[in-house]
C-alpha cells in the first residue's frame, strides 16, 4: 500500500509539473506532436529491416499516432501542444505477450481444469498495484492470461497501462491452454500428459462433432475455425510435440508458451506455430537457453519475452549477447507479441492508426546503459518527462528532411 | 576422340545412375548370431535401403559396387528390444492419477525420444522397446512399440496401440487414501486401498466391457462407447493384447484367474516369483515378460510387492518350456538388457536362448517379427557390432544400426 501511495504522489507531481508548464493546454482536447532526433515507426520483422525516421514528428490526435512525418502539415504546429525529446530516440512501447500480473490465483478456477469459457477481463482489477510496474519497464500493453494451472484455462485480455485505472484495449483476445506441470498437480484430473492431452483431444472432438453444445466448446469451435488465436504452454518435448501434434489435427497455429525444448524440435516448431513466448533470460542462464532466441530466429520462428517486466529489455540485450540480430530483438519487444496477440494493426509499431504508445531512451534501446526517459501510452504519459519545445521548422515543412 | 568422349559420358551417367540408386553395404567376416538360430561363423550380410539384402557364409557372394565393411571376426546381432522399457524417470509422468482405470490413456503422449533413457538404452544395443504406461493405476493405459533413434515420436512408432497395461499387487493403491487420514476433498481419497480393492476394480471394468459388448451385439451402430471401454471390449475380443504386472506368487496367481474368468489372454509381466507359479503358467500356456533377471544377484533387491526373485528363475521357465522374455521392467536397479541376458546365461540358459530372449522371443511377443528381432533378408536393418561376444561382461556395442543407419554415438 506503501509502494502505491508513493507511485501516486509521483504520478500526481508528474501531472501537476506538466500542466503548470502547460498553463493553456487540455491534454486530450488537443493534437500533441512528438519531435525526436531518431523516431522507430516499426521494428521489421521476417528479416526486413525497420522503419526509422531521423529528425522527424508524431502527430498525436486522440491516443492514435494520427500523421507521421512529413505528412505532418506545417499548420499543424500552430493548434499542436509540442514535445521535443531532442536527441533521444522514440521507439514503439514493449508488448508483455502474456503474463498474469502477479494475480495467478484469481485467474485459475481451481475446481475443474477445462475452463475455456472464463474471460480473464473479468478477474481484472484496473487499479492492481502490479501495474504500477509497468511504465517504468516501458510496458505499454500486455496479454492477461489466465492461469497456466488449467489445461484450457480461459479467455485472454489486452490491457493497457495509463495514468490512472488501466484501459481495457481487447477483452476477449486469445484462449490460454496448458500442458506443463502445474497445470497437472492441482489434485484434479489431468495428473499427468497423457491426461492433459486425452482431455483436449476429446473435447476438440466433441466441439467438432457438434452434438454437445456449452460455451466451453464455442470457443474451441472459435479456434478450429481460426477465430481465436490459441497460446498453449507446452516447455518439455513431449508437452510440445503434443501442442503441435493437437493444433494440427485441429489446424490451428497455437503460439507457444515456454518452449524450453525448443530446440529438439525446431522444424516442426517452425511449420507448425505461431509463434513462441520466451521466459525472461538472465546472465546466469544456462548458455542453451540464452541461445534459444538466435536459434528460434535463424529456424525463422518469431519469438518475444514475457515474465516480468522489468526483465524484458535485459532478455533482449543478452540475446543479442548471444548471437541474435538487433533488429529481431527489437521486434521481439514490439511487433513480435503484438502479431501474437493477434493486434499487430493497433499496437507493437507507430504507423499512422496505431495507439501512440512510445518509449523515450538517450539511447539504444538494447544499451542497458541508455537511460529511460519516458514512456507513453495512447498519447498520454505514463512515465517519465515531457519536455515542452517549439516545432521545428524543416520537419513540419513537406519538403523537410526525413 | 569422339570415342574417349563417350567412354567418359557413359562412365559419368554410370556413376549418376549408381548415386541414385540406395547404396548397398556388405559386413563380412563376422560372427553372425541371426536370432531363432544358431550362429554362424565368418558370415557376411548384405544391407541396403535400411533392409537385410542377404545373410550367408563366406560363400555368399557381395554385390559389385557394394560398401565392404571388414568385421575383423567381431559379433553381430540383431538390435535387441526391451519389452517393458522405462520410457520417463519420473513415475508422474507415466500415470494418470486422477482415475484408477484410464484404458485409453496412451504413453505415446509421454514421450520424449531425445532423453538420456533412448540415448542409454540405444548406446548398449537397443533398437527397439515396448513402452507402457506406469504401474500406479489398475488399468494404465495403451503401450506401443518404437524404434530408440528419430526426432518424433510417430516417426519411430512401429506399433502404436500394441498393449493394454493391467496392474496387480499393492502398487495401484499405493497413493489412495483409505477412510480415516488424508483430506476428504482430495481426489486420492478413494477406492482402491488393498489388493481386494484393486482386484474389485479389474473386475468391475471388465465387467462393464463385457456388458458393452452384449448391448452391442447385433448393433453395431449402438451408442458409441466409452474410449477407455472401448479399449477393453478389444482386449475381451482378443484385438489387443493384455499385459498384466503381477510380481508375487499371490498376484501371478490373481493376474491367470481373472484373465481365465473375463476369458481374455494375457501376457505376465514381471514375474519375479514366476518359478514358484511355474506349472501353471506352463498349463495356462502364458508368455511371461521377466524384469531384470539380474536384480537379486546385484543390487541384492527383495523384489518388490512381496515377491522374492530368484536368479534361477529363467532356469526355471526354460525347463519347463514356458515361452518368456528378458526385459528391464519397472526395477530401478535393471541393468543394461544385454547385461540382464549376460545373468539369465550365467544362471542357465543357453547363449543362444539368452540372447533370443532379448530378440526374436520380444518381436514375436509384440507380433512385430516379421520386421525386427532377427537378421535374414527383408528385415530391417536393425543389428550391433559387439566389440566381443555379447555375453562377455566385456562387451560393448561398437555400432548401433537402425534402418541401416548408423545411430552410435561417443560414449
Amino acid at each position: 500500500m506503501q509502494t502505491l501511495m508513493k507511485h501516486w504522489s509521483t504520478g500526481a507531481l508528474l501531472l501537476t509539473a506538466l500542466t503548470s508548464a502547460l498553463p493553456t493546454a487540455r491534454l486530450n482536447a488537443q493534437d500533441v506532436i512528438v519531435e525526436a532526433d531518431k523516431i522507430v515507426i516499426a521494428f521489421g520483422e521476417d528479416g526486413a529491416k525497420a522503419t526509422v525516421l531521423t529528425d522527424s514528428a508524431l502527430l498525436i490526435r486522440d491516443g492514435k499516432v494520427a500523421l507521421v512525418g512529413d505528412d505532418i502539415p506545417a499548420e499543424a504546429r500552430n493548434s499542436a501542444r509540442v514535445i521535443d525529446y531532442g536527441a533521444s530516440t522514440i521507439s514503439p512501447g514493449f508488448v508483455l505477450a502474456a503474463t498474469t500480473l502477479g494475480r495467478d490465483a484469481d485467474l485459475a478456477e481451481g475446481a475443474i481444469a477445462f475452463t475455456p469459457d472464463l474471460r480473464a477481463a473479468e478477474a481484472f482489477d484496473p487499479w492492481q498495484k502490479e501495474l504500477a510496474q509497468l511504465g517504468p519497464a516501458g510496458v505499454t500493453a500486455f496479454g492477461l492470461a489466465p492461469s497456466p494451472r488449467n489445461v484450457a484455462g480461459g479467455i485472454g485480455a489486452v490491457i493497457k497501462p495509463a495514468k490512472g485505472q488501466a484501459r481495457m484495449a481487447m477483452a476477449e483476445a486469445f484462449v490460454g491452454f496448458s500442458l506443463i506441470r502445474q497445470a497437472r498437480s492441482q489434485e484434479r484430473l489431468p495428473t499427468s500428459l497423457m491426461g492433459a492431452l486425452e482431455m483436449l483431444r476429446e473435447s476438440f472432438a466433441a466441439a467438432q462433432l457438434g452434438v454437445q453444445i456449452g460455451p466451453d466448446l464455442e470457443v474451441l469451435r472459435q479456434v478450429m475455425s481460426g477465430q481465436r488465436r490459441a497460446m498453449i504452454h507446452a516447455n518439455t518435448f513431449a508437452e510440445l510435440n503434443g501442442a503441435l501434434d493437437l493444433a494440427k489435427a485441429w489446424n490451428f497455429a497455437p503460439v507457444i508458451i515456454g518452449a524450453n525444448d525448443a530446440d529438439k524440435l525446431m522444424s516442426k516448431l517452425a511449420a507448425a506455430a505461431e509463434g513462441v513466448v520466451l521466459a525472461p533470460l538472465n546472465p546466469r542462464a544456462r548458455t542453451a537457453d540464452l541461445e534459444l532466441p538466435k536459434k528460434l530466429a535463424e529456424a525463422g520462428v518469431p519469438f518475444c519475452f514475457a515474465g516480468r517486466p522489468d526483465q524484458l529489455r535485459l532478455s533482449a540485450a543478452l540475446a543479442v549477447h548471444h548471437g541474435l540480430d538487433r533488429n529481431t530483438a527489437n521486434a521481439a519487444l514490439t511487433r513480435a507479441p503484438a502479431s501474437m496477440l493477434g493486434a499487430r494493426d493497433a499496437i507493437g509499431s507507430l504507423r499512422q492508426g496505431c495507439g501512440a504508445d512510445f518509449v523515450v531512451f538517450d539511447g539504444d534501446l538494447l544499451d542497458l546503459s541508455s537511460r529511460h526517459v519516458a514512456t507513453w501510452v495512447d498519447g498520454e504519459v505514463v512515465h517519465g518527462t515531457a519536455p515542452q519545445g517549439t516545432p521545428r521548422p524543416n520537419t513540419l515543412n513537406s519538403a523537410g528532411g526525413r | 576422340m569422339t570415342r574417349l568422349l563417350r567412354t567418359t559420358f557413359a562412365t559419368l551417367l554410370l556413376a549418376a545412375a549408381a548415386s541414385a540408386q540406395e547404396t548397398v553395404t556388405a559386413y563380412t567376416n563376422a560372427t553372425l548370431m541371426p536370432g531363432g538360430k544358431p550362429a554362424i561363423s565368418n558370415a557376411t550380410m548384405v544391407v541396403s535401403g535400411g533392409k537385410v539384402l542377404a545373410i550367408g557364409g563366406a560363400d555368399l557372394k557381395v554385390p559389385e559396387g557394394a560398401k565392404v565393411v571388414d568385421c575383423g571376426g567381431k559379433t553381430i546381432t540383431p538390435g535387441l528390444i526391451d519389452a517393458s522399457f522405462r520410457s520417463a524417470s519420473n513415475q508422474q509422468d507415466l500415470n494418470e492419477q486422477s482415475e484408477e482405470v484410464t484404458p485409453h490413456l496412451r504413453i505415446l503422449d509421454n514421450l520424449d525420444p531425445k532423453s538420456p533413457l533412448f540415448e542409454r538404452a540405444r548406446n548398449h544395443g537397443v533398437t527397439t522397446v515396448h513402452v507402457m504406461p506406469g504401474t500406479r493405476n489398475v488399468i494404465g493405459g495403451l503401450g506401443c512399440v518404437i524404434k530408440t533413434h528419430g526426432d518424433d515420436p510417430k516417426s519411430m512408432v512401429i506399433k502404436e496401440d500394441a498393449s493394454l497395461r493391467i496392474v496387480m499387487g499393492a502398487e495401484p493403491s499405493m497413493s489412495n487414501r483409505a477412510i480415516r487420514g488424508g483430506r476428504v476433498n482430495s481426489i486420492y481419497y478413494r477406492r482402491p486401498t488393498t489388493r481386494m480393492g484393486v482386484i474389485w476394480t479389474v473386475r468391475r471394468a471388465f465387467y462393464d466391457a463385457q456388458e458393452q459388448l452384449t448391448k452391442t451385439q447385433g448393433a453395431p451402430d449402438g451408442a458409441p462407447a466409452s474410449p477407455g471401454l472401448e479399449v477393453l471390449t478389444q482386449v475381451l475380443q482378443g484385438k489387443l493384447t493384455a499385459v498384466t504386472t503381477a510380481r508375487s506368487e499371490q498376484d501371478l496367481r490373481t493376474a491367470l484367474r481373472i484373465a481365465e474368468e473375463f476369458g481374455y489372454e494375457t501376457v505376465i509381466d514381471e514375474a519375479q516369483d514366476a518359478y514358484m507359479v511355474a506349472d501353471e503358467l506352463a498349463a495356462k500356456r502364458a508368455v511371461v515378460m521377466l524384469g531384470a533377471p539380474s536384480a537379486e544377484s546385484v543390487s541384492g533387491s527383495a523384489g518388490s510387492d512381496g515377491a522374492s526373485p530368484r536368479s534361477g528363475t529363467v532356469a526355471v521357465l526354460a525347463a519347463k518350456g514356458i515361452r518368456f522374455v528378458i526385459t528391464t521392467g519397472t526395477n530401478r536397479a535393471a541393468l543394461p538388457l544385454i547385461r540382464e541376458a549376460m545373468f539369465a546365461h550365467r544362471f542357465g540358459l543357453g547363449p543362444q536362448q539368452a540372447l533370443d530372449a532379448i530378440t526374436i522371443e520380444p518381436a514375436k511377443l509384440l507380433g512385430l517379427d516379421d520386421r525386427i528381432g532377427s537378421l535374414a533378408a527383408g528385415k530391417d536393418a536393425d543389428f550391433v557390432i559387439w566389440s566381443h561376444d555379447p555375453l562377455d561382461p566385456a562387451a560393448v556395442a561398437e555400432s548401433v544400426h537402425i534402418n541401416g543407419k548408423s545411430v552410435s554415438q561417443i560414449r
